[in-house]
């Protein structure tokens, strides 16, 4: 009996988040998935039309241009945020006073909402009246129109990005970098191995764990992206900027067109589960070796 | 140049790169914070102007803004009922996963796993279906709720990896002590993960606070966050800098100040989650 009561209890322990998980993750997917095989506008109407909305989907151009942005969006900004946050995060790890204060400065961006990162990137980046194109223009550089024409909008909001979020992969491979065991390092330069080499050969194999949990998390969350876009382009100029879920916005709260946005999602959310799958088996390699 | 010259140099360029590291922080809010006390003519002066006369109508046109005030009211309910529900279920969830074995376990894993990760708009238009029905759209409890879908996960995830923290000897002593299982959670858990505890409740505090795809589907106007009151400025022909910019300080500032005197939780909250995973 007391082994079954020990059992029992960790139901109990988890129940209440069993319940919450249900109503919130579970029944939502499950609802989606249903309504994606209808044709429902918020109306009385409810037809039941198998893949059409799958269908209607992977015929028009929109829907591939914005899941390609959608990728390149998250593949660039992921990969200039991990490249900015390792190389300041190895010049910090070489200051010896200060440290902490510079790193407590250089953590603010992660303390602001994205919404707010947006609005104050369209002040600073104003092709008119913005003070970027001002000190651009002082210095005898070309002007840019940032995110006012399809050529740079995209540019754009992923250098907006990488100014918010740098400082996540910064503050944790930092921490990485200051919890590696100092003999391997030691019997490196003890061996007469640069700064260099001690840093590609020793320091960058034994980040690798580090450098890869925040590379799942920052392509699941670039893929996400919404408020940058949303409060600077809101997916323009024309649709350069559009990601799947400004587009899964627009479709349920500008066109009223329930099931498509849900369509979106669902197939978005495969997408993104098929990708987090990949990077858990990687990982368990990683592990592993 | 000998050795010790050229590692002065290095130290000389790594201080320098951090300079400029935190100018290209910094200046966007400090220059965002100058227009808040801008005169429409001074911010859009060219060249841009450094000192001017500051003026307050930007901060006091929210007062008038409908909603405003009560926008930041309703964030700070939502919050603290959203982080309350998060760490409260949580710490009894991940004391269930680190201390017994059950059928179920790993399933219970990626399934917080993955609602942490699924994108948010696959679960707000079914919960804003769902709350029409039981009128809890545009209500402080229903945001709450909704932000479990990523907070709890975050929560349980955190929390446990605080309480493999704990020496196991204390665990076992509590046990010969006659300690019941709730007994070590209160007595041993939950007091020597407290920082930790407080570490996530600070980061899932910010979260909320600063969240916007969820509140701007399933909140309206009696329980609309600051977020969302913020954004209503936007707008790509809209040039009224003052007050946009006054909004967005008095949205930024509670989380800024806070995380001024919480900045060893967060680190922490921060780095454990990723390093120990």
């Amino acid at each position: 009996m007391p082994n079954l009561r020990k059992k029992n209890f960790a139901y109990y322990l988890i129940a209440p988040a069993v319940l919450i998980l249900i109503v919130t993750s579970l029944y939502p997917a499950v609802f989606s998935f249903i309504l994606s095989f209808f044709n429902w506008n918020w109306g009385v109407r409810f037809d039941f039309i198998g893949f059409g909305n799958y269908l209607d989907l992977f015929r028009s151009a929109e829907f591939w241009q914005v899941l390609y942005q959608t990728f390149l969006f998250a593949i660039v900004a992921t990969a200039l945020e991990l490249l900015l946050g390792l190389g300041l995060a190895v010049v910090v790890d070489h200051l010896k006073f200060g440290a902490g204060l510079i790193r407590t400065l250089l953590l603010t961006p992660l303390m602001v909402s994205g919404i707010i990162v947006a609005l104050m990137s369209k002040i600073l980046l104003d092709p008119m009246l913005g003070l970027v194109n001002y000190a651009l223009n002082a210095l005898g550089l070309p002007l840019s129109p940032f995110f006012g024409a399809t050529s740079t909008a995209m540019g754009t909001v992923i250098m907006v990005d990488a100014w918010w979020q740098t400082a996540f992969v910064f503050i944790i491979v930092l921490a990485g970098l200051q919890s590696l065991p100092g003999e391997p390092i030691e019997a490196a330069r003890v061996d007469g191995a640069s700064a260099l080499q001690t840093f590609f050969r020793v320091k960058l194999p034994m980040l690798r764990p580090v450098l890869f949990t925040v590379l799942i998390f920052r392509t699941i969350d670039t893929l996400k992206v919404f408020d940058i876009i949303f409060g600077t382009t809101g997916g323009g100029p024309q649709i350069s900027t559009e990601v799947m879920q400004t587009l899964a916005y627009r479709k349920a709260f500008s066109f009223l067109q329930m099931s498509e946005s849900m369509t979106i999602m669902v197939i978005f959310s495969a997408i993104v589960l098929a990708i987090s799958l990949v990077y858990m088996r990687l990982e368990e390699r990683l592990e592993d070796d | 140049m000998d050795h010790r010259q050229r590692a002065q140099l290095q130290r000389l360029l790594a201080y320098l790169i951090s300079l400029a590291a935190i100018l290209v922080t910094l200046f966007p809010i400090v220059w965002l914070l100058t227009i808040s006390f801008k005169t429409q003519r001074d911010a859009f002066s060219m060249p841009p102007k450094f000192i001017f006369e500051p003026i307050w109508d930007h901060y006091l046109t929210l007062l008038d803004k409908p909603g405003f005030v009560q926008a930041f009211l309703n964030t700070v309910y939502v919050t603290a009922l959203g982080v309350l529900i998060a760490i409260v279920i949580a710490i009894f969830a991940s004391y269930g996963i680190h201390r017994f074995r059950f059928r179920g376990k790993k399933l219970f894993g990626v399934w917080l796993l993955l609602a942490y990760m699924l994108p948010e708009f696959l679960f707000v238009i079914p919960m804003y279906v769902l709350y029409q029905k039981i009128g809890w759209y545009d209500t402080h409890i229903g945001l709450a709720l909704v932000y479990q879908v990523h907070s709890l996960p975050f929560a349980v995830w955190l929390i446990r990896s605080f309480f493999k923290e704990v020496p196991s000897e204390l665990d076992d002593a509590s046990r010969i002590d006659g300690c019941n299982h709730l007994g070590a959670l209160r007595h041993v858990f939950i007091p020597l993960a407290a920082p930790g505890i407080a570490a996530t409740a600070i980061l899932t505090a910010i979260w909320i606070w600063n969240e916007l795809t969820i509140a701007l589907s399933l909140s309206f106007s009696e329980a609309q966050t600051i977020t969302v009151a913020v954004a209503s400025f936007r707008g790509y022909t809209s040039i009224a800098w003052g007050p946009m910019s006054a909004a967005s300080i008095v949205a930024i500032a509670p989380m800024l100040i806070f995380s001024i005197f919480a900045q060893k939780y967060i680190v922490k909250g921060l780095t454990l989650g990723s390093l120990k995973g």
